[in-house]
C-alpha cells in the first residue's frame, strides 16, 4: 500500500482506536470471577486492546482507548457503578502507560516483560492510594457505612485488592506476551503506514 | 453472549421521556445523583420518590420491565439494608431475631439508605431505557462542547465514540463467529488449568484485532472518498434542540430541587 498523507493516516488511526475501543467493550463482557476472591473483583481481558494500541501507536493511544472502553460500557449498563469504572480506567492506564513507555524508550521483544512487571507494580501501588482516598470513601458513603475506619481501609486494600489487581496484571501479561510476540511482524507491518 | 449487550437497553416508544432532549436528560440525571444525598428526612425523601416514580411511569415502559433490568442491584440494596439491620444500635428494641436484637433506629436508617440507591439507580437506568446510545453520545459531545476553547479534541471523540457504537454488534457478531470457528478446530474455553484457558483466547484475539485494522481501513477510505475532512463545517443527520417540552422538564425538576431544600431538615 502506497504511504498515506498525513491526513488521512491520522483519520485511519482515529477509526483503528475507536475499533480497538469497540474490541475492548465487548471483551469486558468475556469476563471471569476468580474462584478465591469475591464476585464484584472481576478480571477481564479489556485491557489488553488498550496495551496493544499503546504499544502501536503511542501511550496516549492507550489511554484513548481506555477512554472509549469506559465510556461506552457506562452508556450500555446504565451507569449502574460509575466508581467501579472510574477505577478500572484509572488501573488500566497506570498498567499501560509504563508499559508503552519503557517499551518504546527500549524498542525490542526483550523490554516487554520488564516494562510489563514495572508497569504492574505501578498499578498495583496506584490502585491502593486511590482506593484509600478516593473509591472507598465513595462507596462508603453511597452505602451508608459509615466512616470507614483507615485500619478496614487499609486491610481491605491489603486483603482485597491488592492481590486481585496483581493477579489482574499476571493474567493480562499471560494473554499478552504470546499474543505480541505472534503479532509482531504485522505490527511492525502497520506501524510503517503510520511514520 | 446475549443480545441484550447489543441493543443496550434502550426500549423504543414515543412517551415525553423519550422525546426529552438527550442533554436535558443527561443533566437531569447527574444533578439528581448529588442531589439525592441532601434527602434527610421521610418528607424529603417521599418528595425525590414521587419525581422518580413520577418519571418511570411517564416513560410507559412495562413497570416489570424496569425492575427486572435492576435485578443485578436487588442484592446490594437487600444486603445494605440487612448491614444496617445488625449494625446499627440506635433507637429503642423493636424485636429480637435468633437472639440478635434489631433497634428502630437500625430499620429506619438502612430502610432511607437502601431508598437512596435504589432511586440512583432508578434514576440512571430510565436515562439508558429511554435513551439510545447515539443520542448519549451527541449530547456528550454538545455539552462537551466550550472544551474546543481550551483545544479539547471534542469532534475527534464524539466521531470515535459514534464509531465504536457502529461496530459494537459487527464486533460482537465477529467474536461470536471467531470462538465458534476456533472451538470447531479443538480449542477449549471452558476447561482446564486456567493458564491454558486464558491462553486460548490469544487464537481468538488475533483475527479480531487483524479484521478490525482492516475494517478501519476500508472506513477511512470510504469517509476521505466521501470527503470527511475533519470537524469544520460539518453538519448534522441529527440536529437536537432544546424545545418547550424540555423548558418544562427543567422547570419541573427545579421546583423538585426547591422543594427538597425546604422540606430537608
Amino acid at each position: 500500500m502506497n504511504k498515506r498523507t498525513t491526513r488521512s493516516s491520522q483519520l485511519l488511526k482515529l477509526i483503528i482506536l475507536s475499533l480497538f475501543g469497540t474490541i475492548a467493550m465487548v471483551l469486558l463482557f468475556l469476563n471471569f470471577p476468580l474462584p478465591f476472591l469475591p464476585p464484584y473483583l472481576k478480571v477481564d481481558f479489556g485491557d489488553v486492546p488498550t496495551l496493544l494500541a499503546a504499544l502501536i501507536f503511542s501511550p496516549m493511544a492507550g489511554v484513548i482507548v481506555q477512554l472509549i472502553k469506559n465510556v461506552l460500557y457506562l452508556i450500555f449498563t446504565g451507569a449502574a457503578d460509575p466508581v467501579g469504572v472510574l477505577g478500572n480506567f484509572v488501573a488500566g492506564v497506570t498498567f499501560v502507560v509504563p508499559v508503552a513507555l519503557f517499551y518504546h524508550r527500549f524498542k525490542g521483544n526483550k523490554s516487554l516483560i520488564p516494562g510489563l512487571v514495572i508497569g504492574a507494580l505501578i498499578m498495583v501501588i496506584s490502585m491502593g492510594f486511590l482506593n484509600y482516598f478516593v473509591l472507598l470513601p465513595i462507596y462508603s458513603a453511597i452505602m451508608g457505612w459509615g466512616d470507614m475506619s483507615s485500619q478496614a481501609m487499609l486491610s481491605t486494600i491489603l486483603v482485597g485488592i491488592v492481590p486481585f489487581n496483581l493477579i489482574k496484571c499476571l493474567i493480562i501479561s499471560t494473554l499478552f506476551i504470546p499474543l505480541f510476540v505472534k503479532l509482531k511482524p504485522w505490527i511492525k507491518q502497520k506501524q510503517a503506514l503510520f511514520n | 453472549m446475549s443480545s441484550k449487550i447489543i441493543i443496550g437497553q434502550y426500549v423504543p416508544s414515543n412517551s415525553v421521556i423519550h422525546r426529552l432532549d438527550p442533554r436535558v436528560k443527561l443533566v437531569t440525571v447527574f444533578l439528581f445523583v448529588i442531589f439525592v444525598f441532601f434527602a434527610n428526612n421521610t418528607l424529603s425523601y417521599g418528595w425525590l420518590s414521587v419525581f422518580a416514580i413520577t418519571s418511570a411511569l411517564l416513560t410507559k415502559i412495562n413497570l416489570k420491565y424496569i425492575i427486572r433490568g435492576l435485578t443485578p442491584i436487588w442484592f446490594l440494596v437487600i444486603f445494605t439494608f440487612l448491614l444496617h439491620l445488625f449494625v446499627t444500635h440506635e433507637g429503642q428494641i423493636l424485636f429480637q431475631i435468633f437472639g440478635l436484637p434489631i433497634y428502630s433506629g437500625a430499620l429506619i436508617q438502612g430502610g432511607a439508605i437502601s431508598l437512596r440507591f435504589f432511586l440512583l439507580i432508578l434514576m440512571t437506568s430510565l436515562m439508558t431505557l429511554t435513551t439510545t446510545p447515539i443520542e448519549i453520545t451527541d449530547a456528550i459531545e454538545l455539552l462537551l462542547h466550550p472544551l474546543k476553547k481550551i483545544k479539547f479534541p471534542v469532534h475527534e471523540l464524539a466521531l470515535m465514540m459514534s464509531i465504536s457504537l457502529r461496530f459494537i454488534p459487527t464486533l460482537m457478531q465477529e467474536t461470536e463467529k471467531i470462538s465458534k470457528a476456533q472451538a470447531s478446530r479443538g480449542v477449549d474455553f471452558k476447561t482446564g488449568p486456567l493458564k491454558e484457558r486464558i491462553q486460548a483466547v490469544v487464537p481468538l484475539l488475533i483475527p479480531l484485532f487483524v479484521g478490525a485494522f482492516k475494517r478501519a481501513e476500508e472506513l477511512a477510505m470510504a469517509m476521505e472518498a466521501r470527503g470527511y475532512q475533519g470537524g469544520e463545517g460539518r453538519t448534522k443527520l441529527r440536529e437536537l434542540s432544546i424545545r418547550r417540552l424540555d423548558w418544562s422538564a427543567m422547570l419541573v425538576f427545579l421546583v423538585v430541587i426547591i422543594g427538597l431544600f425546604l422540606f430537608r431538615q
